[in-house]
């Protein structure tokens, strides 16, 4: 059935167009797969219809979500949960929700964030990274150089916040993908 | 084609925001990879060079980027016009996925499917959408480090 509010549990995506098939992808379309995050996703399936877009973006998305240095991957799925809570984005923010758990071992931020909403009492550098996904969201062009200053007083260089603003603003996109081509579903358990 | 970024933000070869963006060399390339294919593609299948430039602009637009709306309104004007149907049918997807992406709907697919967009037409557009609210927010985000550096 259709996941109508965000979790800290497992969901799936179900394609509003048909996928392309295993089968009958070109060879192009399986090479932009196989350097996707997961070649056999319905998702990617589906992105492989229109092959260089897809093979121009899964390089895009690694290097921002996984490079190292810079900003803490924590930190970069942190800011992709807010910028997907206030898309509306169900599918994403679980998957990104649980990165974060799993790095951090604080599932407890994620609950808090969705019970309390974007507002609820966070640590100081969590709230700067809070507010900024948010706002780069929300206003990109209401944005000014004060809009920095949280982040340089919790003491972010400018890699991480390069890093930061690459990791929202990848999310303004993938929301926006996930939410135009298909739905985030829960499958009921097999007794 | 020169880096379509430096270029609308005014980020100098050898400045420090330059060699901020060579620290992530995939994101660079990546990024204006992305723009090439979606907006100047060798192959544009059912959805021409001036219906892309069209969407962009009107994103850019929306979201509030005047130097990206600038840019992409020199594509509208240098490519021709869409015919009505296909351009009312293309505005509108593009207004609700900028503003509102959690309220677009399979009924939003059948919309395009009824102007003639195939499987690949849909996805390109989609991804075009997703690709400029993408390429607003990281030219914010450069614009700021590079405004604080000569505050």
């Amino acid at each position: 059935m259709k996941a109508r509010s965000f979790t800290l549990e497992a969901v799936e995506w179900d394609p509003w167009l048909e996928p392309v098939a295993a089968g009958t992808a070109t060879e192009k379309q399986r090479a932009a797969l196989e350097a996707s995050p997961q070649a056999n996703s319905p998702y990617f399936r589906t992105l492989a219809h229109d092959v260089d877009s897809l093979a121009e973006r899964s390089p895009l998305f690694h290097s921002v979500m996984y490079v190292p240095r810079g900003l803490r991957r924590a930190e970069r799925e942190l800011a992709t949960v807010v910028v997907s809570i206030i898309n509306g984005c169900i599918y994403c923010s679980s998957v990104h929700a649980r990165r974060f758990a799993e790095l951090t071992k604080q599932p407890e931020v994620i609950q808090a964030l969705y019970d309390q909403g974007l507002d609820t009492q966070l640590p100081p550098r969590l709230r700067a990274i809070v507010d900024y996904a948010a706002k780069l969201t929300r206003e990109p062009a209401a944005m000014t150089v004060a809009d920095l200053k949280p982040l340089r007083d919790v003491g972010m260089d400018d890699l991480e916040i390069f890093d930061l603003t690459n990791a929202a603003a990848m999310f303004a996109n993938a929301n926006r993908l996930m939410q135009t081509l298909g739905e985030p579903v829960i499958r009921e358990a097999k007794p | 084609m020169a880096d379509l970024m430096n270029t609308l933000l005014g980020i100098a070869e050898g400045s420090a925001l330059a060699e901020l963006r060579t620290q992530r060399p995939e994101v660079l390339r990546h990024t204006q990879g992305s723009h090439d294919v979606l907006l100047c593609p060798e192959d544009p299948g059912g959805l021409s060079l001036a219906e892309r430039a069209l969407v962009a602009q009107r994103v850019a637009a929306l979201s509030g980027h005047a130097a990206l709306a600038t840019y992409y309104q020199g594509l509208v004007e240098a490519r021709g016009v869409v015919a009505p149907a296909r351009r009312e049918a293309l505005l509108a997807h593009a207004s609700l996925l900028a503003t509102s992406p959690g309220r677009a709907t399979p009924d939003n697919l059948t919309a395009l499917r009824a102007v003639g967009l195939s499987e690949r037409d849909m996805v390109a557009l989609s991804q075009l959408i997703a690709f400029v609210s993408y390429q607003v927010r990281a030219a914010v985000g450069l614009a700021l480090l590079a405004r604080e550096k000569v505050a």
